[in-house]
């Protein structure tokens, strides 16, 4: 088990450096130059050699990763060239809670309606519950968060004033408060994968149904509702967690039009303003938060497969 | 050099502004009543302050130390913190300078200005604003270190003396025509005065935590989330500031902040894209300020390379754009032609008859054929034009308006969409032939002209060379005469449109929005939202 875990582990780091490479590469290879954005219609070439100079940008690519590298594992994430922000507590104090808080109200609101949906599905198969619930799912997909954002704002913020349509209050402080300024961006984000989770418990539980340990436990008089919430769902939840951490950038993605509709602080907004303002030490910060998450999700997804199904606990 | 009598100048500018006080109209009126109704209350009472004001900023702001910025949306938030030693006053008519920190402003004599500081002003940090402060101030922008981007501002103050704890003289080398915008007007604030205990104490981290004499106190700046300030209960103006907080919540979509204000969440909005107008003229919550402010849009020709090295060429493209047109198409009607840079809230010198007059660009399909025909490359010719997303209020709609306006004349142009780093850079670096931008927030023609257009100059993008233009300019600097100064800069203005590295387009409305129960603000017409004298109903 020890090993199994170090493995992981290290992979975990292996990725991250890849990651910071690729990132910090690509960010220098990209036109644009941060001190002409921050200089604005101030610049001129000597103020400009002045900031390169202070800022270290002056110096071989290289060297520069390996500076950036070595401040960073010790925690000092540096300052914004702009607003002389102190990045870590930035992006890791005050951006990132706020994006976390929208993924995971987003994702507990995808599952709550999307697991029951989904077993209404299959198990009302082919009647009008069924259709009604693939169309619901099919407009979640092709709607666009941005607009559908839009449309929650203008029905339910401005024309029944029903919710908040911006801003951003902290659960652990005030937790009703949280939840309901987290009603609309959260529903926002989480069509999309509202609509994946209905269609894949239904697809994987109508094919479960059909199993003979389901006709078995019938057979055993065993009520409706605990054959398919005990022993169908159980057995399908293998694919639902896997789909749930891969698709956790696709929702870290979404996460970035939702925060800009709705006036959200977080990870998201703040990676978009420092790529379009070349604020290297942001985009560095904000990639290397979203890419550990997403890995250490699937470490998690990974560590939880033998916790999920018995089969695969190491023999002893 | 001609004399003239600079204290007469000043005097006649001072008393027209207290005589025309009285006839004050519409929405300037209420805000001076505001005013005045502070000016009654007894001296020494306290303010009461009430309300909670929340502004939707639209745009980046980088930081809130007035000698470092180079955004007008930071002035926005500065100004309210901080007070110059001239303030931007506007009566509906005019803009003006008048003495803000200080008591009194006297011209000794063409070079020499005295300011006499009001008594007892205080940082919100405690320590006195004071001669010595002023000084300190004036010397962080003219020679501090790092070097403020509005150092050259300064750049003809000789000396700096204080007279008594109260009284500073400042020394030009030359008379200097441009100071009352120098210090207070453009992108930044050179004659802001910050805490000198404050500069010392953060250093460069002075922009997050400014420490002024302003009207608020800053309170904290939570990176892409929200600036609160609060009321500073010691504030030399009697009776104010009106409310007890304001916060300024950092928005990046504007039709959020639209929704925002239509359910009460937000009070304010620091700007508001030409799209969004109507619906905010529709709705009765909200009530839309601006006019059209010191500013021109154009069209960029790259001087440097062919093709538009060539004048002819320039001369067709000036007189092929249809700049009514593009008042509907791009600007949606926010906006009036311009035939030169010079603005109309420079009221001393805007050509009032410059429609009709013939001087400027004007749009003349017949005369830009006839350049045409007269320009070297006889062939299809192939320009480059750059766009940016966020390069002003109308987007890519005047590149998308030119473009046909242009093939015409046998010009196709390829309209290239870029993001905005790459976009600044290669305009900073000539690799363009035409782009479209927008210079704003002018107060002088100086400002407004030469460093735009002088040879060799950083924000020249078009790499226009005139000799006869760079002296006019010079020239005009350090004439005081009004008159005179105004003939220089037509003469400047005249050579700069015949020669065209522009076509310039139009003046645009600048807009501010607030709600309906907002009452007592002051609008100046250099995107300026200053809430001294704002209070909620």
């Amino acid at each position: 088990m020890f090993r199994f875990i170090a493995g992981k582990v290290f992979q975990t780091l292996f990725v991250l450096f890849l990651v910071s490479v690729a990132s910090f590469t690509l960010l220098k290879l990209a036109p644009g130059d941060p001190i002409e954005i921050a200089l604005g219609n101030e610049y001129s070439e000597e103020a400009h050699q002045d900031m390169l100079a202070e800022l270290g940008l002056d110096r071989p690519v290289v060297e520069q990763y390996v500076t950036w590298l070595a401040d960073f594992v010790r925690g000092d994430w540096g300052t914004s060239y702009t607003a002389r922000a102190d990045i870590f507590t930035y992006a890791f104090v005050e951006a990132l809670p706020v994006t976390l808080t929208l993924a995971v109200f987003a994702l507990g609101l995808a599952i709550l309606i999307g697991v029951p949906l989904g077993v209404l599905s299959a198990v009302k198969k082919d009647t009008l519950w069924d259709a009604g619930s693939a169309a619901f799912a099919l407009t979640g997909t092709a709607f666009p968060s941005f607009f559908l954002g839009i449309v929650l704002i203008w029905v339910f913020g401005v024309k029944f004033a029903m919710f908040p349509v911006m801003g951003f209050v902290a659960p652990w402080e005030d937790f009703w408060g949280g939840l309901y300024h987290m009603v609309l961006p959260a529903f926002t984000l989480s069509t999309y994968f509202m609509a994946m989770i209905v269609r894949l418990t239904r697809a994987n539980l109508v094919e479960a149904l059909e199993s003979p340990y389901i006709a078995a436990a019938r057979a055993r008089g065993e009520p409706g509702w605990r054959v398919v919430w005990v022993h169908g769902v159980r057995n399908i939840l293998m694919p639902l967690v896997t789909i749930i951490g891969l698709q956790l950038g696709v929702l870290l993605q979404g996460a970035v039009l939702t925060e800009t509709v709705f006036s959200l602080p977080g990870a998201g907004q703040m990676i978009t303003n420092a790529v379009l303002n070349r604020e290297y030490g942001i985009v560095q910060a904000g990639i290397m938060m979203t890419a550990t998450l997403f890995v250490l999700v699937n470490l998690a997804v990974d560590l939880a497969y033998p916790i999920l199904d018995p089969r695969l606990r190491p023999s002893r | 050099m001609t004399e003239v009598d600079h204290r007469k100048i000043l005097a006649e500018r001072l008393a027209a502004k207290l005589g025309r006080r009285t006839v004050l109209k519409g929405m300037a009126a209420s805000a001076g009543m505001a005013a005045a109704g502070g000016l009654l209350m007894p001296k020494g009472a306290r303010a009461q302050q009430s309300g909670h004001l929340r502004v939707a900023a639209l745009n980046h702001i980088d930081t809130l130390d007035p000698h470092f910025t180079g955004f007008l949306s930071a002035i926005q938030v500065i100004n309210n913190i901080h007070n110059g030693l001239l303030k931007i006053t506007y009566d509906g008519e005019a803009v003006r300078f008048e003495p803000d920190l200080a008591e009194t402003w006297d011209l000794i004599d063409d070079k020499t200005h005295v300011f006499k500081l009001r008594e007892g002003v205080m940082f919100h940090d405690g320590t006195p604003c004071d001669a010595e402060a002023v000084k300190a101030s004036l010397l962080r922008v003219k020679e501090g270190e790092p070097t403020s981007p509005h150092a050259w501002k300064l750049e003809l103050l000789d000396t700096i003396e204080i007279l008594d704890p109260l009284t500073v003289r400042l020394t030009f080398s030359t008379p200097y025509a441009f100071f009352p915008v120098a210090m207070t007007g453009s992108t930044g604030r050179a004659g802001t005065i910050v805490s000198p205990a404050a500069v010392e104490k953060y250093g460069t981290d002075y922009g997050r935590n400014p420490v002024g004499t302003g009207p608020f106190k800053f309170v904290s700046w939570r990176e892409n989330d929200r600036i609160e300030l609060e009321a500073n209960p010691d504030y030399f103006e009697e009776g104010l500031p009106k409310l007890e907080r304001v916060t300024f919540v950092i928005m990046n979509e504007p039709s959020s902040a639209v929704a925002a204000m239509f359910a009460g969440q937000i009070d304010a909005m620091t700007d508001c894209p030409y799209q969004l107008v109507p619906q905010i003229t529709a709705n009765p919550r909200t009530e839309l300020y601006g006019d059209v402010e010191g500013n021109y849009t154009y069209v960029a020709m790259n001087t440097r390379r062919a093709p538009f090295d060539d004048i002819n060429l320039r001369r067709a493209v000036a007189a092929a754009i249809d700049r009514e047109t593009l008042l509907k198409q791009a600007y949606f009607g926010n906006a009036i032609q311009a035939y030169s840079p010079i603005s109309p809230p420079m009221t001393d010198f805007y050509d009032p008859e410059i429609a009709a007059s013939g001087r400027g660009q004007h749009f003349d399909l017949t005369k830009a054929k006839e350049w045409r025909a007269k320009a070297a490359n006889q062939g299809e010719i192939t320009v480059n034009y750059m766009m940016s997303e966020t390069s002003g209020p109308t987007g890519t709609r005047i590149a998308q308006g030119v473009a046909p306006m242009l093939a015409q004349i046998g010009i196709k142009a390829n309209l290239e969409l870029i993001e905005a780093a790459n976009w600044v850079k290669r305009r900073n670096s000539g690799d363009f032939d035409m782009f479209d931008f927008l210079w704003s927030a002018d107060l002088d023609p100086d400002e407004t002209l030469y460093p735009e257009f002088k040879t060799g100059g950083a924000w020249n993008f078009p790499g226009w060379e005139s000799a006869k233009f760079d002296d006019l300019c010079k020239q005009a600097q350090v004439i005081l005469d009004v008159e005179e100064r105004r003939k220089l800069y037509y003469e400047a203005e005249d050579i700069l449109m015949d020669e065209a590295p522009i076509a310039i387009v139009a003046h645009i409305k600048v807009y501010k929005v607030l709600a309906a129960n907002v009452e007592g603000f002051q609008y100046v017409p250099a995107d300026l939202l200053n809430l001294h004298t704002v209070s909620l109903a």
